[in-house]
């Protein structure tokens, strides 16, 4: 799978990029170079804080993660080609940065607030890229 | 704690004042309903003279109108407002998502306050569109397909909710028990029939908790208002004891989160509270609340957050029957957006309409006893927060 991901392009590159381990995704974020805010994607036009347009933000790579705030069973279609049931979960992958993710499980039982969440790499082959998708910590899912 | 909601109700305390004052003297609907091929002028114009005929006034008479909608296009209002004579008045669209209606109320009140004109529209006119947004045009990418969905946040505010307060999913639901019920006694509302507890729990899900009978509906209709300074009042003749008088009008959007989850509670409850304080009055003396409830769990955070009840007492107040029609304070006595519905531009207007029918004692088979002071609230997608405080002016 490995070989798989390493020859697909990213779904959102602006968002996310293949780590090291091929498998996990890496978050990418600028850092706001007035207030020292961290922000979510990258290219936003304007810092989230301070309102700094961000021209020389450095980009910051970091591992896919975070905490898991909240979840819910998205029980019918809401968007077109949206497969359902799907859970979906708003997830703190930095601090004041709360993103709302899918969760790649089959159902709410495994999944509590609180708990550790990483991004990992969902292939969609028929688009030839990948995708995010969170999974508990420790998990092993192959996509 | 100075917040930019406060600083702006403590510097206009008496800008609603001025010009005698701001009345609503004219209500006028087309009822809310499931999509159809009726075009929207026939809806926008039902309501206009509706409007017009209640308050006594020719059409040669208003000065200006602002026209609140969301999903028409361009334009909206003159090719609309045309129908009913080209009296050369001035027109302004307002878009504003689910508060579209609300802020072309709001232009309204500050074109009379200002002294530029003493009768104008608002109206409200909305069709279903294709709800395309301009988050969807930002040039940002998103972790989800479904990131920033009403239902979703709204679903995941009713889990958080729901395990910090105690409340169970029934008494959630128990919302949408209420809001039928007065929606089944309003003429101009969208869905007709009363629904038991079992039934909202029956009906299918959406996301969550929420069951599609917690959930607004799709739809479209009309709402129209006209209002007048207090000078023209008097000069035109009116009935003043049909007359509503505007006390407070308060807008803002979200700032950052300082918690979770609670940008939009906050949003609510700090123009809430600058509207009472420009009115001078306490939340709790409000006998009527007209709120948008387009998830059931809403009501309830919102309740808390507006401060009819204390927080942690929303599902409580709802369940001892302080909100019914009634009971302490009347919350969405028109059905709210879950069961009135909430066609877009003409939901803040309906509100408006709803709370002068009842203010006046008109609001027959779903009158709440002896109202004086009443709040439109309504926020928007982006997010946006608006309100209004009206009373009986005799």
């Amino acid at each position: 799978m490995i070989d798989q991901l390493t020859s697909l392009k990213p779904l959102h590159p602006t968002l996310y990029q293949l780590a090291s381990d091929g498998t996990s995704l890496d978050f990418i974020f600028s850092q706001c170079p007035v207030c020292g805010t961290v922000n979510f994607p990258a290219n936003v036009p304007g810092c989230s804080h301070c309102g700094d347009p961000l021209t020389e933000a450095p980009r910051l790579t970091r591992p896919g993660q975070g905490e898991l705030l909240e979840f819910v069973t998205i029980h019918v279609p809401l968007i077109p080609d949206m497969q359902a049931p799907t859970i979906a979960g708003d997830i703190r992958i930095a601090d004041g940065i709360v993103e709302e993710g899918v969760i790649g499980v089959k159902d709410e039982s495994g999944l509590r607030t609180g708990m550790t969440l990483k991004a990992i790499a969902e292939v969609r082959e028929a688009q030839g890229v990948y995708a995010c998708v969170f999974v508990p910590m420790n998990e092993e899912v192959a996509t | 704690m100075s917040t930019g909601t406060q600083q702006r109700a403590a510097t206009s305390t008496n800008w609603i004042d001025q010009n005698g004052g701001i009345y609503v003297v004219g209500i006028g609907m087309h009822a809310y309903q499931f999509p159809t091929e009726t075009p929207y002028t026939q809806l926008g114009l039902t309501a206009v003279r509706a409007a017009l005929v209640d308050a006594g006034l020719r059409w040669d008479q208003v000065q200006s109108a602002y026209v609140g909608t969301a999903a028409i296009g361009m334009a909206t209002g003159r090719v609309m407002l045309r129908h009913l004579g080209s009296t050369g008045l001035a027109v302004t669209q307002v878009e504003n998502a689910s508060a579209s209606g609300s802020f072309a109320f709001r232009q309204a009140c500050m074109e009379i306050a200002t002294g530029m004109s003493d009768v104008v529209l608002a109206v409200g006119v909305d069709k279903h569109g294709d709800g395309r947004r301009a988050a969807n045009k930002n040039g940002l990418e998103s972790l989800s397909d479904t990131a920033n969905l009403p239902p979703v946040k709204f679903a995941m505010m009713a889990r958080t909710y729901l395990r910090e307060r105690g409340a169970s999913v029934a008494e959630m639901a128990a919302v949408a028990v209420k809001n039928h019920g007065n929606a089944a006694l309003n003429p101009f509302a969208q869905f007709r029939k009363p629904r038991t507890l079992d039934q909202v729990l029956a009906s299918p899900r959406v996301v969550g908790d929420l069951t599609v009978q917690q959930c607004t509906p799709r739809g479209e209709g009309a709402a129209a208002v006209l209002l007048v300074s207090g000078h023209a009042l008097k000069r035109l003749g009116l009935d003043a004891k049909r007359c509503v008088r505007v006390h407070a009008s308060v807008a803002g959007s979200d700032r950052e989160e300082t918690g979770y989850g609670d940008a939009a509670t906050e949003l609510v409850r700090s123009s809430a509270q600058a509207a009472c304080e420009q009115a001078g009055i306490a939340p709790t003396e409000l006998d009527l609340l007209e709120l948008h409830d387009a998830f059931s769990i809403e009501e309830l955070l919102y309740t808390e957050a507006i401060g009819i009840c204390e927080p942690g007492e929303g599902a409580r107040y709802l369940a001892r029957g302080d909100s019914q029609i009634g009971g302490r304070c009347a919350v969405n006595a028109s059905g709210g957006l879950i069961g009135m519905g909430h066609p877009l531009g003409p939901t803040g207007i309906g509100q408006i309409a709803e709370i002068t029918r009842q203010l006046r004692g008109e609001a027959s088979g779903r009158q709440h006893p002896n109202a004086r002071w009443a709040m439109a609230h309504m926020i928007g997608l982006g997010s946006v927060s608006i309100a209004h405080v009206l009373s009986t002016a005799h």
